[in-house]
């Protein structure tokens, strides 16, 4: 099943890929990742398919067939030699061999890729691509790879591909050159600049380039021009190659080059700010999706809801059992999977917290204290159900793909998550102000809360209301906890980790209002991380909880504090 | 009214009987089974991962009976949950030793927990295997360490980070607590020995259960961007893992970028990730569930069918325990006997084969022989063996490379007879 | 005057308790030191040290309900003032050791040999002397009680608010303790004690005495909480809990009152925390988790808040179940803990004590107007 690396079947559209009938996991995932690896070949590199294949008998196959030898260094070297052939139809070779797909014959030492035909294997040879014949499968051995191999392999891959027909692959492997380029890579550079049309690549060429030029010993003036472009591009990597080429410059150099650190370190130390502070939004749109249901069942209705992080855990373990289904019975809308997650976790938990409200807090309100007993032991009452259920490992629950991956904005790198996140907790928080603030239900969860006895007097069924408010509260939890599921454990642990910090935004923020909660979590998570560079992650968060003890004593109702009777209550 | 004092009643008579069963101790019984306890945390922080460890050894116990026992006697597991609360690990290791009057107890994960009981086995003379990879320094004449110490899974994972991945800078992050500490001080030692300079290695500590990893994983980012080959050697406890990785995944850090060497991260970890963003991260061990071998093969399948899952999967310290089951078995038909003293002078010696198609022997230090695997993470949760030691590594209880522990050798056989024997003053300890 | 506040103390129902306390304190040790091994009436080895443990764990529950039932002052971080006294002593029984560690180092404990530390921090210098130590036991809990709530008290924090931040007070200390660089065992704690006061701590006569101290202690506490609530002070709390503000319109100063209790308490805890340690055999951070002082005040309640006796059963009630379930039922036993809880708040509000009480005598009034439920519908106190 693996592909073939005969030219004339590399036009051939992608393989099938296999389907997992093999009882050996190992070569299974590494035929999916050959079939990857491939797939992306076919599909930039086409190119490649109409050049002629490697002479068996020339030096370069010579090198191929020293390829298993030897040590992962020796093997390196190999790649590095290949490399330095510039025979461009070497790629498909090398991406074979990175995907674990090469094999070695050990009876006639040939390499070849297998094709499994019931209990034997067709091996073709990769160096003239022709079919050797059939064979046991003790008969050939895995190349093995490491990331040794791989990084040779890839820094390989991109010299010889410096002069594709595709822009793509060109400014790809420019960039995979960047750190590694130095002296010898000059003419080849040269050679690719000089047929570069393409602007873009030009200037990413020109940069790795500039590296070789720093790392050769040109003259001070072309060393110096080499400087200029490096600083000009900035980032780490840049930072790292001068600081590495400081040791080894002329003096006529150097102090360009230092200008340049500090210039670069400057830029870096403004971007590192605003990064920081990114996240601290983003740690603070997960205490707000944490807290933001407590702002209701404690902040609103007094209930000190120790079970409120199960709440956040059921709605992660919604979110689980909605992807088993989907994985088992429609692999295709896995993307999907949040979107029937939100509205299923927000039903359950909801369903579950009205339950807990009529089963169990009815009988508590006014004493708010005892709430806090009821609902630790419905706290632990939960977790050991789910254990029971589930089971007490982690439980798998995957991003979607629109939740992987990352793009950068400036110097900022941007999680694409992490950014979901942030607009989600700010939408559940508009909806439920909107909810608080403009329904009818709103209305009267808001007068019961106030004055119960009045809100009753008035015509409105304040038990109905308390459990539509409870509910409501869980059902927010449960909703956070589909959002918590993408970056943290899904275990029955999982609510124990969220619910102190939950209470402090809430308490930090000013009990019974919502806005204290927004703008207490990003205040609390801004600063935990502000704080977290220079401080380390311990004590950054003890010297938040000590802060926010300080703070109370300050304003001891938190930051947006009731006014009126209402404190009192 | 009488619905209430129903339900009095009921409550008096919970703690009557609370209070009568706690009481009661177990009679003596000689001809009865043996009794074999299983202490792990089955609630709390540590059930992740310790559940599969208790249902490993109800397994192991299962199958002995099936083959006639010990001695002619069955075997009767004693489960208790210590519900990750160390202080519960210790009263609950004495009531399994003084009252259920269990032979030999299988159990622990954590370095503290092991603390926790260790006076408790050295004061009433009984058995611990514990079964976790852990931090070294330490050996205990009532205990059998059948994870890996130090030198059986961290040195020869950086030694093929060095050598056969040509890293050369070293991000040692790890949870705040002592197996990190102590690896990560063994590890600092054994690269500035090896000529890599301060500034190459950061060290970073993180809380138990850390989620936000987003600084830590920039701070890594930055690190390895200065163009030297850089990993990271993790000593991530558990349950942080999982975030740490997203972040990583999410961060676009690519194994062959800065590939991550974990110790603590094993299949059953994995069985919690999305691990197609993680393929090519390594892990550390002395068994995968990948390895190929007769013996693994057989102990998958009943696995699998005595938990009723097919995806279930197995892990190192499952094999660890697998292991020190076996050599007790064997110490006690040897010395006939399951008497503590007896299995203690006989298990010194006894091989056993483990799961990798080697064979694991105990040693005069009570730590085991074991084989060490790099497996490179794969997208199915498994791991695929990318370098091994070529023999089987003696475990050490004190290592090399720290300096107060270094004259320290541990012998449980005579004429030494001690776990801390200073090679420098011929002394056991400071002479007590 | 303090020797007629404390035989105040000593009213009806409090010699029963401290005569139960006493002859428990003489009769355990007896049992299990003189009888022999097999003996009906003798008391197992294991069960000294357990029964040591619940009784420490009353002790808690004790100074908890001082603050809370009689103070209103719910503290979710008492666990931190248990543990701090614990670790006092866990530092003197790390001195104990000497060089008798696995390194033989006579000053440092083997987790500082092994993690390079080259001297002793200056916080551990005097833990040798048990003198100092013991005066550690009560001053670094009183102390960090007075600093808290000098600063929350004056600033009336109250109800929920203060609930809170006691919880981060404790949550804050064990994120520090956890940290190894703080220098006190990070996560593995003190343990793998030798010696107290010369005796093996494993020695069944050192177990016995323990006990019989843990006992006596409880006595002592429980004398000493007795003299406070029957005192005007006691009333004072109890005007404070009620209603604080008007208390403070009628010309006192609640956060005094509120101060004084929350030391005493405070105190109380962690010598209570002393007496625990050499029991268990080892003291860690996990002592600081803000999951066991809430359990702390599950003990109060299920037993009964606001009076004396009510902590000491519940807390005693509540480890005995979790001794006994952790065993016969490893997988369900949480299911009955969380059933208790909700139980005992839904149908005793107020504990067993409570529900006792309440049984015997039906015309007595209720003791708190918090405690008033929804059906009553009376207006909600003031604080």
């Amino acid at each position: 099943m693996a592909a073939s690396l005969d030219p004339g079947h590399r036009l051939r559209p992608l393989p099938n890929c296999p389907s997992g009938t093999s009882l050996m996991i190992r070569t299974f995932a590494a035929r999916w990742l050959a079939c990857l690896a491939l797939g992306l070949l076919f599909s930039l590199n086409g190119a490649y398919a109409q050049e002629a294949p490697i002479d068996p008998a020339g030096p370069v196959a010579d090198l191929v067939r020293q390829l298993p030898d030897g040590s992962y260094r020796d093997r390196g070297a190999v790649i590095g030699e290949l490399a330095a052939t510039g025979d461009s139809a070497l790629v498909p070779l090398l991406r074979t061999l990175e995907a674990g797909e090469l094999f070695l014959l050990t009876e006639t030492g040939a390499i070849v890729t297998i094709e499994p035909e019931g209990d034997e294997v067709v091996a073709t040879d990769v160096l003239t691509g022709e079919a050797i014949g059939t064979f046991g499968e003790d008969a050939v051995e895995e190349i093995r790879v490491n990331n040794l191999i791989r990084r040779e392999v890839r820094a390989a891959v991109s010299q010889l591909t410096l002069m594709s027909d595709s822009p793509s692959v060109r400014i790809a492997a420019a960039r995979e050159m960047f750190n590694g380029a130095n002296a010898d890579s000059i003419p080849m550079l040269d050679e690719a600049l000089a047929q570069e049309d393409n602007e873009t690549v030009r200037a990413v060429m020109e940069e790795v380039r500039a590296v070789a030029v720093l790392r050769s010993d040109a003259g001070p003036d072309e060393t110096a021009a080499a400087v200029d472009t490096i600083i000009e591009r900035g980032g780490r990597q840049a930072l790292g190659i001068l600081q590495a080429s400081l040791g080894s410059a002329s003096a006529d150099v150097a102090p360009a080059i230092e200008a340049g650190i500090a210039r670069i370190e400057r830029n870096l130390a403004l971007w590192g700010v605003g990064q920081n502070i990114w996240y601290g939004l983003s740690l603070g749109s997960v205490l707000l999706l944490a807290a933001i249901g407590l702002a209701i069942t404690f902040g609103v209705m007094g209930v000190i809801n120790m079970a409120h992080g199960e709440m956040v855990m059921l709605g992660a373990y919604t979110t689980y059992v909605v992807q088993e289904i989907i994985r088992n019975a429609a692999p295709g809308l896995f993307d999907y999977s949040l979107a029937f997650a939100l509205p299923l976790a927000f039903l359950v938990t909801a369903l579950v917290g009205i339950a807990i409200e009529r089963g169990v807090i009815r009988f508590l309100y006014g004493r708010p204290l005892e709430t806090l007993l009821a609902t630790w032991g419905l706290s632990l009452i939960i977790q050991q159900a789910v254990r029971t259920i589930f089971g007490a490992s982690n439980r798998e629950v995957g991003n979607p793909s629109w939740m992987s991956g990352a793009f950068e904005v400036g110097g900022l790198a941007i999680t694409n998550n992490r950014l979901w996140i942030i607009v989600f907790s700010l939408v559940v928080f508009a909806v439920l102000v909107f909810v608080m603030k403009k329904t009818a239900l709103g209305l009267h969860m808001r007068a019961v809360t106030q004055n119960r006895r009045m809100a009753s007097s008035m015509g409105i069924r304040t038990p109905w209301v308390d459990a539509m408010t409870f509910g409501l509260g869980s059902g927010v939890a449960g909703l956070a906890g589909v959002a918590l599921s993408q970056i943290s454990n899904v275990s029955p642990n999982l609510g124990q980790g969220y619910i102190i910090d939950s209470f402090m935004v809430v308490v930090f923020g000013g009990v019974g209002n919502l806005w204290g909660t927004l703008v207490g979590a990003f205040t609390l998570g801004v600063f935990n991380k502000l704080l977290e560079p220079h401080t380390g992650a311990v004590l950054a968060k003890v010297l938040v909880l000590v802060a926010i003890i300080l703070f109370i004593q300050k304003r001891p109702r938190g930051l947006f504090a009731l006014k009126g009777r209402a404190v009192e209550a | 009214m009488s619905a209430s004092t129903g339900k009095f009643t009921m409550a008096t008579a919970a703690l009557a009987l609370a209070a009568s069963t706690a009481w009661t101790g177990a009679f003596a019984q000689d001809e009865g089974p043996i009794k074999v306890g299983i202490l792990h945390s089955l609630s709390g922080t540590m059930a992740i991962s310790e559940t599969t460890l208790k249902d490993v050894m109800l397994m192991l116990i299962e199958q002995q009976n099936e083959k006639g026992g010990v001695l002619g006697r069955q075997l009767e597991p004693v489960v208790v949950d210590i519900a990750s609360d160390w202080p519960l690990a210790a009263e609950k290791a004495r009531e399994l030793i003084e009252v259920e009057e269990v032979d030999a107890v299988f159990g622990c994960w954590t370095s503290v927990c092991r603390k926790s009981v260790l006076p408790v086995f050295e004061e009433l003379n009984s058995l611990l295997f514990y079964p976790v990879q852990y931090e070294g320094e330490e050996s205990q004449r009532n205990v059998f360490y059948t994870g890996a110490s130090p030198n059986q899974q961290a040195i020869p994972a950086v030694d093929y980070l060095m050598n056969e991945v040509g890293i050369e800078r070293w991000v040692l992050a790890g949870t705040d607590y002592v197996y990190p500490q102590t690896t990560n001080k063994i590890l600092e030692q054994y690269l500035k020995d090896a000529g890599v300079a301060e500034d190459d290695i950061m060290i970073n500590y993180t809380p138990f259960g850390h989620t936000d990893w987003q600084t830590i994983v920039s701070d890594i980012k930055a690190f390895g961007s200065s163009g030297k080959p850089t990993a990271v050697v993790s000593t991530i406890n558990g349950d942080a893992n999982v975030p740490f990785y997203r972040e990583l995944g999410n961060q676009g850090i690519d194994a062959v970028d800065i590939p991550v060497v974990a110790f603590s991260v094993g299949e059953e970890e994995l069985a919690g990730l999305d691990t197609a963003p993680l393929v090519g991260h390594l892990a550390a061990w002395n068994y995968f569930m990948s390895v190929d071998t007769p013996e693994n093969a057989e102990f998958i399948e009943a696995w699998t069918a005595f938990i009723g899952d097919e995806e279930r999967v197995t892990n190192d310290p499952m094999e660890a325990h697998y292991i020190g089951f076996n050599m007790w078995v064997e110490a006690v038909e040897k010395a006939e006997s399951t008497d503590p003293d007896a299995v203690i002078e006989n298990i010194v010696g006894v091989e056993v084969p483990n799961l990798t198609g080697g064979t694991a022997v105990m040693l005069a230090n009570h730590h085991i022989t074991k084989p060490v695997l790099i497996g490179e993470i794969q997208d199915d949760g498994q791991f695929d063996v990318v370098w091994e030691t070529d023999d089987l590594v003696e475990g050490d209880a004190w290592s090399n490379f720290l300096p107060e522990s270094a004259p320290l050798e541990a012998d449980w056989t005579d004429p030494i007879m001690c776990g801390n024997y200073n090679t420098e003053t011929e002394t056991c300890g400071s002479g007590s | 005057m303090i020797s007629q506040a404390l035989l105040r103390g000593l009213n009806g129902k409090a010699m029963w308790v401290v005569a139960l306390l006493v002859a428990a304190a003489i009769l355990v040790p007896a049992s299990n030191l003189l009888l022999p091994a097999g003996h009906p009436l003798r008391v197992p080895n294991y069960l000294v040290p357990l029964m040591g443990k619940y009784l420490c764990y009353a002790m808690l529950a004790l100074a908890l309900d001082l603050v809370w039932g009689y103070c209103g002052i719910l503290s979710l971080g008492h666990g931190a003032f248990f543990a701090l006294g614990g670790y006092a002593m866990g530092m003197y029984l790390m001195r104990q050791i000497g060089d008798r560690g696995v390194y033989g180092n006579p000053d440092l404990p083997d987790f500082m040999v092994f993690l390079n530390w080259d001297a002793l921090p200056w916080y551990w210098q005097g833990f040798d002397m048990f003198w100092f130590a013991m005066l550690m036991v009560m001053v670094v809990p009183g102390l960090l009680a007075f600093v808290f709530g000098w600063f929350a008290f004056r600033s009336r924090v109250t109800g929920v608010y203060l609930s809170i931040i006691t919880q981060a007070m404790t949550y804050a200390l064990l994120l520090a303790f956890f940290r190894n660089d703080m220098g006190f065992g990070g996560n593995n704690g003190l343990t793998d004690f030798k010696d107290i006061l010369g005796a093996s701590v494993q020695a069944g006569g050192t177990r016995a005495a323990l006990f019989a101290a843990s006992a006596l202690m409880l006595a002592a506490a429980f004398v000493v909480c007795s003299a406070i609530v029957n005192s005007k002070l006691g009333k004072l709390m109890i005007a404070v809990r009620d209603a604080e503000s008007r208390t403070r319109f009628l010309g006192f100063r609640p956060e005094y009152v509120k101060l004084f209790a929350f030391v005493v308490s405070a105190v109380i805890a962690g010598i209570a925390g002393a007496l625990y340690v050499p029991q268990v055999g080892i003291i860690n951070p996990g002592e600081f988790a803000p999951a066991n002082s809430i359990e702390v005040v599950i003990w109060a309640a299920v037993g009964g808040r606001g009076s004396l006796i009510g902590p000491i059963i519940g807390a005693i009630l509540v480890n005995v179940m979790k001794s006994y379930f952790t065993v016969a039922y490893p997988n369900l036993w949480l299911f009955a803990l969380g059933g208790m809880f909700v139980f005992v708040t839904l149908f005793m509000p107020k504990g067993i004590v409570g529900f006792l009480s309440g049984r015997r005598w039906p015309g007595r009034p209720a003791r708190t107007t918090t405690d008033a439920g929804l059906d009553t519908a009376k207006p909600s106190p003031a604080e």
